[in-house]
């Protein structure tokens, strides 16, 4: 059997991206399951979904605890706690990602010794479909290069999953362009196939004791409550304003679902990013357009390393 | 040939290939995409179907079950705090003994309020005289529903059936299924045509009377009771019909290695899968391990359970529900089945997978070996919770972030 698990955010199109591979694998005659988490569904929000490859029936199901290989939509995932993308990636294993790193800074960021594919596929998305949306049709494509996928497979795959959302047939043909481009000089790489997950240590059983009511009722008292997940994590684009355009109207204030936006002694807005999850609901209400939309480029000092 | 299918997209075909005529809905996650998948079919013709929301679940199962009553094929869904709410409805339209298919997704109930899988919803539910199919994968989502229509509509069955597939891990999980030919579903199912319900303008019937005097509330219970029976029957008869036209049988449970296993999990729905990993890792390390599904929940298969475990060396039901102040469900409907047999052996009992907590290899392991020790010994442990010490730590960091004063 061959695990992929798939990192990304919530409108990537990850969930769709690891229906292509399913559906692809299904094509070869393999036996198949895929299976997206999302929790309650948030737009921006981390999620995985996970596949599995088989030629005998499968029987595991939910989150890959150790996949094969690795997808990464977003490199701004990989140093997030709540995500850790990498978490049970053997040295052995394969990592693609979408990033405007270089496959070198990539490598010495991640740390992963094994199969490594990086490049900015959101770019090329954005120049050949035109919407960062395209990253779903084009690490679907790559990750199927890698997994030795066979290519009327993969375009037969991506026809029925862009149909099955609704996709335009030229916007399906679009995406298949990308699709082509995005697996260009790919390699199959060998993955080691466990029939078997191998088994793991694990944790052991314990007993779980009366607590008092203080603490065994699902109550809550702390605020913030949320310190694991910091939502400015949640970005592929940040707005930002502009203060020469900014009117004061508070439209922006006004509008911003999450209370991001504050307002100054002077009354000018001011973003809070550690908190804004990027819906860009400010950029699309401001009536003087000050403020822009940026794309999220998170800098990697020599020293940071993923893991 | 096969499709990649949701079990929520299988439950949809499911549906659509019993070629129903009613579908009164309302929607709940994770069951939602059932809805809006007959939804969609109905907006675009592709179905004839008519397809009505309904103000709640309450609702919902009085319009299903009055259709169902006026001769009409009724298909309808719903999951956890929404099959609560149309409660009432349950008991009400089983008693009418009308047929139709309601599909729960399994969802743990609130409080506190979550959406992953258990099965304290479905079970909820097992007094009310609709009869229960617990489906382990998205095959037999499908495969489960055009059963369900052959046995509820059977002239010696004529209840309600609650089909079952388990949020997430496989409402949201797609899965390679095989859908039949629609004449070939067409064949199998036959028409619905109740002699004992309709709406007639020249021959007017009165459904769901009041009855006074317990006997006559005693009599008309207990024909409920011997329909339910009945179905044992007629599932084995669906169940023959269904491998002659597409190749797959189910039994009243479902075996997996248990020719020559001393030690035996029972487990029922999409966590079997789980167990089946358990049984070949245990079997690779020499430990002759096997599985018992539960799949018909209702009517409960006594005999075929006693027969499957009668003469084990041990057995360890894992229950994924909790009835509070009791324990797991199942594990004492399975002990009744074997209380009468003379070779009975050791049965212990686990509640583990609430709320879709996952079942590590950790926790099979622990039960494996509790196993090994009640076969050598002949004396059983305490009833246990699965829960590893690696939640415990999660769940003291989680106690401390909301400001639980004494945790941590």
């Amino acid at each position: 059997m061959i695990r992929v698990r798939f990192h990304g955010r919530g409108g990537q199109g990850m969930k769709t991206a690891s229906r292509i591979v399913g559906t692809a694998a299904l094509l070869d005659g393999f036996i198949a399951q895929d299976s997206p988490v999302y929790g309650a569904e948030r737009r921006g929000a981390p999620m995985v979904a996970s596949v599995r490859i088989a030629e005998a029936p499968i029987f595991e199901r939910g989150v890959i605890p150790a996949p094969d290989l690795v997808v990464v939509a977003d490199d701004t995932l990989l140093d997030d706690p709540a995500v850790q993308p990498l978490a049970g990636l053997p040295p052995t294993g394969g990592l693609l990602m979408a990033t405007a790193h270089s496959e070198e800074e990539a490598r010495r960021h991640t740390g992963h010794p094994g199969a490594l594919v990086a490049r900015d596929f959101l770019t090329l998305a954005l120049e050949q479909v035109g919407s960062a949306a395209g990253v779903s049709a084009a690490l679907a494509s790559a990750a199927c290069a890698m997994l030795g996928l066979s290519g009327p497979a993969v375009v037969a795959a991506i026809g029925t999953e862009l149909e099955a959302i609704g996709l335009s047939p030229d916007s399906i043909r679009a995406n298949l362009r990308l699709a082509e481009s995005a697996r260009a000089g790919i390699q199959r790489v060998e993955l080691p196939v466990r029939s078997l997950a191998a088994p793991r240590a694990g944790s052991p059983v314990v007993d779980v004791a009366y607590a008092p009511p203080e603490v065994g009722t699902p109550s809550v008292t702390a605020r913030p409550n949320t310190p694991l997940r910091r939502t400015g994590n949640w970005r592929v684009f940040r707005p930002v304003i502009d203060p020469a355009k900014c009117t004061q109207c508070w439209v922006c204030f006004v509008r911003c679902p999450e209370g991001a936006i504050e307002l100054d002694a002077e009354e000018n807005p001011h973003l809070d990013y550690e908190v804004c999850k990027g819906c860009l609901i400010c950029v699309e209400e401001c009536p003087t357009g000050a403020i822009a939309k940026v794309r999220e480029m998170r800098e990697w000092a020599p020293s940071e390393v993923t893991r | 040939m096969k499709q990649m299918l949701t079990g929520n997209t299988a439950a949809a075909w499911g549906a659509r290939l019993a070629d129903v005529d009613y579908i009164p809905a309302f929607p709940i996650t994770p069951q939602t995409e059932i809805i809006e998948t007959l939804a969609q079919w109905a907006a675009a013709g592709e179905i004839p179907a008519r397809f009505v929301t309904l103000d709640s679940e309450h609702s919902m199962l009085t319009a299903g079950g009055a259709a169902a009553a006026a001769g009409a094929r009724v298909f309808t869904a719903t999951s956890s705090q929404g099959l609560l709410y149309g409660f009432e409805l349950l008991y009400t339209v089983a008693g009418w003994r009308v047929p139709f298919v309601l599909v729960n997704v399994s969802r743990g109930l609130a409080s506190p309020i979550t959406l992953e899988p258990d099965h304290n919803d479905v079970l909820a539910a097992r007094d009310s005289g609709c009869l229960q199919i617990h489906a382990e994968t998205c095959q037999e989502v499908f495969d489960s529903i055009l059963m369900a229509y052959r046995i509820a509509e059977d002239p010696r069955v004529l209840l309600p059936v609650i089909v079952n597939l388990d949020g997430f891990s496989l409402s949201f999980t797609r899965e390679p299924v095989e859908l039949p030919a629609v004449a070939a579903a067409s064949i199998y199912l036959g028409e619905y045509a109740p002699g004992h319900a309709w709406i007639r303008g020249e021959r007017p019937m009165a459904q769901g009377v009041a009855v006074l005097g317990g006997a006559v509330y005693s009599y008309f219970r207990y024909q409920m009771q011997l329909a339910a029976e009945n179905a044992l029957t007629v599932h084995e008869e669906a169940a023959a019909a269904f491998e002659t036209m597409f190749g797959r049988r189910y039994g009243l449970v479902d075996g997996y290695r248990l020719d020559d296993a001393e030690l035996v999990l029972v487990m029922s729905n999409s966590f079997a899968t789980k167990g089946r990993a358990a049984v070949d890792l245990a079997r690779s390390e020499g430990v002759r391990l096997g599985l018992l599904r539960l799949r018909l929940l209702r009517p409960f298969p006594r005999e075929a359970i006693r027969r499957a475990l009668a003469g084990r060396r041990a057995v360890a039901v894992i229950d994924q529900n909790l009835s509070i102040g009791l324990g797991g469900i199942t594990v004492g409907e399975v002990a009744h089945a074997l209380y009468a047999e003379r070779d009975r052996p050791p049965l212990l009992s686990y509640v583990g997978g609430l709320g879709g907590k996952e079942i590590s290899d950790q926790e099979f392991r622990r039960i494996v070996s509790d196993l090994m020790l009640a076969a050598a010994t002949g004396e059983t442990p305490p009833p246990r919770l699965l829960f590893t010490a690696a939640e415990a730590r999660q769940m003291q960091t989680l106690l401390s972030i909301a400001g639980k004063e004494g945790a941590g």
